[in-house]
């Protein structure tokens, strides 16, 4: 029965239904006193899940993907007071910014509201972030991966820069580096030795989760 | 020999031009970059049959217009005519900065957006602002911003607007191919909302849409019926921005797209192909290829820029839908700017099979960008020349 009920979370995100319907089944969730990690893995995350395989599909598109989040959003919000996540629970910390020089940051944005969701912890440093500035958050956090972003033909040097300035700070082993954004491919990361492109935010957040094995 | 509007009339009708046409477009900053790079600085060229640029104006004589990089390198560009009937907000939201750092800039724009861009002159310093904030956010906001969008305001054409005077002007000076340029019902709602914002609305206010699309057709209509219907004949593309797709696909669905946009493009198409003009290109970057059918049904008969790390492919589109779609595009900017061989085989191995297709205007992907050496570039010119046989 719990589990139908967590699960009917998961098919409402999938099936996109409103956020009355969403935030319903959360409150459903809570009051018969089902743990909260459980509605968050069963319900949320698995919502999430099946919406990221239909966009690989092409089933859905952005406009979809970014309703779902806003689905798992509403739920969180609820489920916020409750959780009480552990570093161990979130699976990896995620360091993410867009590259200096390049200010554009929706993909980025979006890949951080997925993220957040999958239960990776973002620090979030905007746009235009240092390569410096990438070091020493890494090493304030203990980040486990360093996800990159840059919009612009002109901007993905700098991940080069960024790539350079870990390894001269003794670092670059320590974290996974993911690339994302409309200039980066496959094989400049190759190139300049990251460990992945991605060239969606679906595909970036499966990464992530198959480094951690999630 | 063809005069520039007949050589790009033909193609984009499917038939055979004296000489094939090909066609660019530069961010600024390219340009600026080319200059430190050893683009004569004295280049001053007279633009021989442009009346006029960006739709500000429709001159009858030459114009000095300070560099330009399309007369100078011999390739034809989007900006060559544009009709100059006004389709932004009126009264123009009064632009100014509302912040400033050593790094940034922020300024509310003239259509009432809040864009940021970096102070310096360091990277992509002012082609690609990054928007911050967008006039409309909710139906309230909507219906503020839709009072500047009044047809019948006098102020959208020219003071000097008379028919017969036009009628002699593209009579007597028409050389180059004139264009009517105006947002598509994605492109005008994302540009208002945000892309994330215009998004979700399709789930969270699908009547918004319906309401914003409604009125865009109404407006575009009865804000160009004047111009379309007196001078139809003499505009030979109706460039439509839209920029609707990301790198996996489409922002939308065929399904929303069909849903929402579908009726209104075919009225807007219709009423345009009423006025004999039966050439629409639409302009989006991204991965388009799953909504072809749909702008096709449309009545959308063009599309550029096709972007290669996008998965588009001029030939496949060629291969399967045959002459429904003229295709302007398709050379990968990345591999142009490497120069060499790298670039002749990019080069070679489009344009001689899609010449012989007909319907196709070679060119980069999307706008030349600043990390493009003047130098590759120069090669590039040369090369596209010889095998065009300029």
């Amino acid at each position: 029965m719990n589990i139908d009920l967590t699960n009917q979370i998961a098919v409402a995100i999938s099936e996109l239904k409103s956020s009355e319907v969403v935030k319903k089944l959360v409150n459903d969730c809570i009051s018969k006193g089902i743990p909260v990690e459980k509605i968050v893995e069963n319900g949320v995350r698995r919502g999430l899940e099946a919406v990221g395989k239909k966009y690989e599909m092409n089933e859905y598109f952005l406009s979809e993907l970014l309703y779902a989040t806003s689905l798992a959003d509403a739920a969180l919000g609820i489920l916020k007071p409750h959780i009480k996540l552990s570093q161990k629970d979130t699976g990896g910390k995620i360091v993410l910014g867009t590259v200096r020089g390049d200010i554009h940051d929706i993909g980025k944005n979006i890949f951080k509201m997925l993220a957040e969701v999958a239960g990776f912890e973002v620090y979030d440093m905007g746009v235009d972030v240092s390569s410096e500035a990438f070091v020493q958050k890494i090493r304030e956090t203990d980040a486990d991966i360093l996800g990159l972003s840059a919009l612009l033909t002109t901007t993905i040097p700098e991940m080069r820069n960024v790539i350079e300035r870990l390894r001269t700070a003794g670092i670059r082993d320590k974290v996974k580096v993911l690339l994302g954004g409309n200039a980066v491919t496959k094989e400049f990361a190759t190139e300049i030795g990251a460990d992945y492109a991605a060239l969606d935010v679906v595909e970036g957040i499966d990464t992530c989760r198959k480094w951690f094995g999630k | 020999m063809m005069t520039p509007r007949e050589r790009f009339r033909a193609v984009i009708h499917f038939k055979k031009p004296d000489v094939l046409p090909w066609l660019e477009s530069f961010y600024e900053e390219t340009i600026v970059e080319w200059f430190g790079e050893g683009l004569p600085a004295k280049q001053v060229t007279v633009i021989d049959w442009a009346m006029g640029r960006h739709g500000t104006m429709l001159g009858n004589w030459p114009s000095l217009m300070g560099f330009d990089p399309y007369s100078y390198f011999g390739c034809q560009s989007f900006y060559g005519c544009m009709l100059p009937i006004d389709i932004g907000p009126i009264p123009r939201f009064k632009q100014r900065i509302v912040g400033e750092t050593d790094r940034y800039l922020e300024l509310l724009t003239e259509t009432g957006a809040v864009a940021r861009r970096l102070n310096k002159s360091e990277y992509g310093w002012y082609s690609m602002p990054m928007f911050l904030e967008f006039p409309v956010k909710d139906r309230e906001s909507w219906r503020e911003y839709k009072k500047r969008l009044e047809p019948r305001d006098q102020r959208r054409y020219p003071k000097d607007w008379d028919r017969d005077s036009y009628i002699r002007t593209f009579e007597e000076y028409q050389r180059g191919p004139t264009l009517l340029r105006f947002n598509g019902f994605y492109g005008f709602g994302a540009e208002l909302m945000g892309i994330p914002a215009f998004n979700l609305m399709f789930y969270k206010d699908p009547e918004l849409i319906h309401e914003m699309a409604e009125h865009w057709k109404y407006f575009t209509i009865e804000t160009l019926r004047d111009a379309v219907e007196t001078l139809g004949k003499w505009i030979d593309m109706v460039y439509l921005w839209e920029d609707m797709a990301e790198k996996h696909g489409p922002c939308i669905s065929p399904r929303l797209y069909k849903e929402f946009f579908l009726p209104q493009y075919k009225e807007v198409n219709g009423f345009l192909k009423k006025n004999k003009i039966d050439r629409i290109m639409m302009d989006s970057d991204g991965n388009i290829n799953l909504l072809l059918d749909s702008i096709i049904e449309a009545g959308i008969t063009g599309v550029w820029p096709l972007e290669v790390n996008c998965s588009m492919s001029a030939m496949e589109i060629r291969k399967k839908y045959g002459d429904k779609l003229f295709l302007i595009g398709n050379l990968d900017k990345r591999e142009l700017a490497k120069g060499g061989a790298e670039m002749r085989r990019e080069v070679d191995s489009k344009i001689p099979m899609l010449k012989q297709t007909g319907g196709y205007i070679p060119g980069s992907d999307h706008l030349i960008h600043a990390e493009f050496k003047l130098k590759a570039f120069r090669e590039y010119v040369n090369h596209i020349k010889e095998l065009l046989n300029y």
